[in-house]
């Protein structure tokens, strides 16, 4: 069956009075028990944190996850501690407070917290005692819940000041957030994958012929960065720092489910070989920041200088607090995850070291010791419940969505200042991945040309085929010649797998539709009756709202 | 022996005019198919090409979507598209796992026209779905 | 027997082209072609077929990979891509008729006939059907002799582990290569092959998940590219130009399974 029927066959019940929204940008699947159990606590202590630092009138955010979706809400603020916020935000901008976490940030917090993150990394797991692992595996996750507060606790800090900048400049230019933002180029350069570490590596490649001779072979991945790694000299030592600082970082999400750097060497080799080939790009930062100067009231203009500053100063924090935070230690919790794994999958008491990830640390100790449950094909059900039940079905919001906010001119200036900067930022910086799902924009392998719009029909197989009607796109995993009986009622084909000469390649081209094969993931991001339009030999399939 | 078994056609309504060697001269034309439980057998609106008589298991027949009647052992289908020349008019899905016999058009055609007591057969079930349709 | 298969309006192009393969040294697997008659006389269950095929093919042993090839099929300007039935790893001759039956099926479903007459083809369908030894494979997939989307003077290869199903049939997103004329390699782009088909030992195939480590690594060697690549300048030689063929290595050997014509590309 569909994600959508699977997970149509669950109740969504609030767990009590106010609003729950979800948050399917960062948590797009369901979550493993590890993370619906860990997730929370740290998470309304980490978000209460900024929203006292910031005389914010929220008590701060909590996370609830019901079936394993993750539903936000906001957890009110007591009316009494309302007048200490209004003094709170008085100061945020008269002493641009923000600074005062960025100084944190960089002069105790960071450094603490890769320090940490390089000790718990630097274990073997496979070489402890079961007794040193299960400690291990506490340590860890004690490490990742510690993290994921501090990710949450430096949120405003990028935030405040990147909206501020858009309010106030937005106002006076009435030039949009997206051409705004972009004058924040190059004030993170953490988001672009650059480090010190990175710079020091494509240098020691460029010095050492055998390292060039190794990063333009097209070998396998793995072996590659091994065989780097293993060079005397500059280059591996290079490579070995450069490893330690990216490899433990999930690639994307922040659950322990999904994999680390390393896990895909071939992914990897191929953002250091486009690093090492992308010359420096000249920046018409400078041009771009005075062209938009212009457009500003002269007499606002210092503080548009004023405003800049703070916004492009703050911006990498944005990146920062989560890529040396909890981005590091879920891949840290992962590593250690999986090393039980491999001990539970050896003794059969999982069937893949992978299934690891859907147990609690509690459950991983017990059955390390011994215990009998839960069963290995109770966690291999977890698992095939996480790949079959998409968040995007769940239900979007669920209770009574709360009154709209009151008129903010009735509020002190400072306080209505911050809601309209975090209100801003949000959208911009978060909201642009709400773009990103009003036109989401999906990849593959341009099978067939033409340009197709039609609504999409989700087949699993030959039980859905009487769903499809004419003009229709199918969107499937993969066809077989079973679904030829559907092709003359198609206005294009959308497969997840599939090559340029698999058989949904070759009948898309032979019956002159558009075709995308090789997408990965068109039946989990695209809904069942979506619009959509597929253009063939872009080899792109855009969902239109 | 070629063909179906007499016995799976001598009580398809379909064939009840027939004697035994009129039975063993239409049997003979028919070839085993199976099919699985969930397999779509025919799909509505696509060209037909084929006849098929149950011999044991169960399908569904469904229009527009909508399930109109079930389909067991001495049941037939198919014959609509073959005699109009136009696409399949309902989806039928095994089920159960399904035995049939199956005549393609080519055997199909000229069985009817050669053989009156056939053709009057079909004529009857064909008049009894119009009316149930109609109504 | 295979090699012997010459005539198309019996055989199929399938089978002769395959036949014509061997008589020219190409590595076909060895194998039988049974005429079209010869199949559809044992999809009606007549007795003296059945035996007659079981008895010619009993010495082949098992298990056995069983192909449709249709009669006229390469004459029209389709690929059939997908129509007509391949069983594979039927364990046996002696199950032989139940497949047979199978794939003569498979040529008068609606789906086959609607394809037939969407190309002009009112006729009935005859179909051949070509046996071979089922191979013990490392990885297979598909070569087409020159870039079906760009029309380039170039070879792309689909690779994946296990039977070739698995890229035919798009269970996997399929390692990628192109190769030069002259057999330098132009682009090889790991896929994401996380299904294996594998043979069972008693019988059919399963989709087996491939182990992660393999997932996003490379099926072929340069060495396995090189010897793709003369197979495709082989082919040529023999056939012509723009030809999709189906290859598996198995110890080692890079083997022929299919050859036929690519048809146009849908930049028409």
């Amino acid at each position: 069956m569909s994600t959508t029927e699977a997970t149509n066959e669950l109740t969504f019940d609030p767990p009590g009075p106010g609003f729950y929204e979800q948050d399917s940008v960062h948590l797009p699947r369901a979550a493993t028990r590890y993370w619906a159990e860990t997730h929370p606590a740290p998470f309304a202590q980490g978000t209460s944190e900024f929203t006292a630092f910031y005389g914010m009138l929220i008590g701060g955010l909590s996370m609830t996850y019901i079936n394993g979706i993750g539903y936000k809400s906001v957890a009110p603020l007591p009316d009494e501690e309302v007048p200490a916020r209004f003094a709170r935000a008085e100061e945020v901008f008269a002493n641009k407070l923000w600074r005062e976490q960025l100084r944190e940030w960089d002069e105790s917090v960071k450094p603490a917290a890769i320090a940490k993150h390089r000790e718990l990394q630097a274990v073997d797991a496979d070489a402890l005692s079961v007794a040193e692992l299960v400690a291990y595996l506490e340590q860890c996750r004690d490490h990742h819940v510690k993290m994921i507060a501090q990710h949450m606790r430096y949120t405003a800090g990028a935030v405040v000041p990147t909206g501020d900048f858009l309010a106030h400049v937005g106002d006076w230019t009435g030039l949009p957030t997206a051409e705004l933002l972009g004058l924040m180029r190059g004030a993170s350069p953490v988001s672009a994958g650059a480090s010190d570490e990175l710079d020091l590596l494509l240098a020691a490649i460029e010095a050492d012929p055998r390292a060039r001779e190794l990063l333009a072979s097209d070998g396998d991945g793995a072996e590659t960065l091994a065989a780097l790694r293993s060079l005397d000299g500059e280059a591996g030592a290079a490579m070995t720092a450069y490893l330690d600082l990216v490899g433990n970082r999930l690639l994307d999400g922040f659950d322990i489910a999904e994999p680390s750097v390393l896990e895909l060497p071939d992914q990897l080799l191929r953002a250091i070989r486009t690093a090492a080939t992308t010359g420096v790009v000249e920046s018409d930062l400078e041009a771009r920041i005075a062209e938009v100067r212009a457009k500003v009231p002269p007499e606002h203009q210092e503080s548009f200088d004023e405003l800049l500053g703070e916004a492009r100063t703050m911006y990498r924090l944005r990146d920062e607090r989560g890529v040396y935070s909890d981005i590091w230690a879920s891949g840290i919790m992962r590593r250690a995850a999986l090393a039980a794994g491999r001990r539970l999958a050896a003794s059969g008491r999982a069937h893949a070291p992978e299934h690891a990830v859907d147990a609690s640390i509690a459950e991983l100790r017990a059955l390390l010791e011994g215990a009998e449950e839960p069963t290995a094909d109770e966690l291999a059900a977890r698992a095939e419940y996480r790949r079959t039940h998409s968040a995007r079905d769940a239900p979007p919001t669920l209770g009574t969505p709360p009154p709209p906010p009151g008129d903010p001119s009735t509020l002190p200036p400072a306080v209505g200042r911050l809601m309209r900067a975090t209100g801003i930022a949000l959208g911009a910086l978060f909201g642009s991945s709400q773009e990103e799902h009003g036109e989401d924009t999906l990849r593959g392998l341009a099978a067939s040309p033409g340009v197709y719009e039609g609504p999409a029909r989700l087949v699993a197989g030959p039980a859905d085929f009487n769903r499809i009607v004419q003009g229709d796109v199918l969107v499937t995993v993969s066809t077989s010649e079973a679904f030829n009986i559907l092709l003359p009622l198609l206005g294009a084909i959308v497969t997840d797998s599939g090559g340029l000469l698999s058989h949904s390649a070759i009948v898309a081209r032979e019956y002159g539709i558009p075709g995308v094969v090789g997408t990965r993931e068109a039946t989990q991001r695209i809904a069942d009756g979506a619009r959509v339009r597929v253009e063939g030999a872009a080899g792109e399939v855009k969902v239109l709202r | 022996m070629p063909g179906a078994p007499v016995d799976a056609l001598r009580n398809v309504p379909l064939f009840a005019g027939l004697d035994d060697d009129e039975l063993a001269g239409v049997a003979v034309l028919f070839k085993e198919r199976h099919f699985t439980a969930g397999e779509t057998i025919v799909k509505e609106g696509a060209d037909g090409a084929a006849f098929f008589l149950i011999v044991s298991g169960e399908a569904t027949v469904a229009v527009r979507a909508a399930e109109r009647a079930s389909l067991g052992p001495g049941d037939h289908f198919g014959e609509i598209a073959l005699i109009d020349e136009e696409v399949r008019s309902a989806t039928i899905t095994a089920t159960t796992d399904l035995v049939c016999y199956g005549l393609t058009l080519w055997e199909f055609r000229p069985l009817v026209v050669q053989n009156g007591e056939v053709g009057w057969k079909l004529m009857q079930s064909l008049a009894k779905k119009l009316r149930s349709a109609e109504s | 027997m295979l090699e012997e298969a010459a005539d198309t309006s019996v055989f199929g192009s399938k089978a002769v082209g395959l036949g014509q393969a061997l008589r020219d040294g190409l590595p076909v697997p060895p194998g039988f072609a049974l005429a079209g008659p010869l199949v559809e006389a044992v999809a009606s269950d007549e007795e003296d077929a059945i035996e007659h095929v079981v008895a010619t093919i009993g010495p082949l042993g098992g298990p056995l990979a069983v192909r449709s090839s249709a009669v006229d099929e390469d004459g029209a300007e389709a690929s059939f891509a997908g129509q007509h039935l391949t069983l594979l790893n039927v364990p046996s001759a002696a199950e032989l008729a139940g497949s047979l039956r199978e794939i003569w099926w498979s040529a008068n479903s609606d789906s086959a006939i609607t394809y037939r007459k969407r190309l002009g083809l009112f006729t009935r369908p005859s179909i051949a059907v070509v046996v071979q030894r089922l191979l013990d494979v490392e990885c297979a997939g598909v070569m087409f002799t020159r870039n079906p989307i760009t029309g380039s003077d170039e070879r792309m290869i689909e690779a994946s582990w296990g039977l070739g199903e698995a890229v035919v049939a798009g269970l996997v997103i399929p390692d990628s290569f192109r190769l030069a004329r002259d057999g330098q390699v132009l682009e090889r782009r790991p896929g994401l092959k996380r299904i294996a088909v594998r043979s069972l030992p008693t019988g059919g195939t399963v989709e087996a998940d491939v182990p992660p480590e393999l997932v996003e690594r490379l099926c072929l060697d340069d060495s396995q590219l090189e010897a793709l690549n003369d197979l495709a300048l082989r082919c040529e030689e023999v056939y012509g130009p723009d030809r999709d063929i189906e290859w598996a290595v198995a110890d080692g050997t890079v083997y022929l399974l299919q050859c036929r014509a690519v048809t146009r590309v849908g930049t028409a």
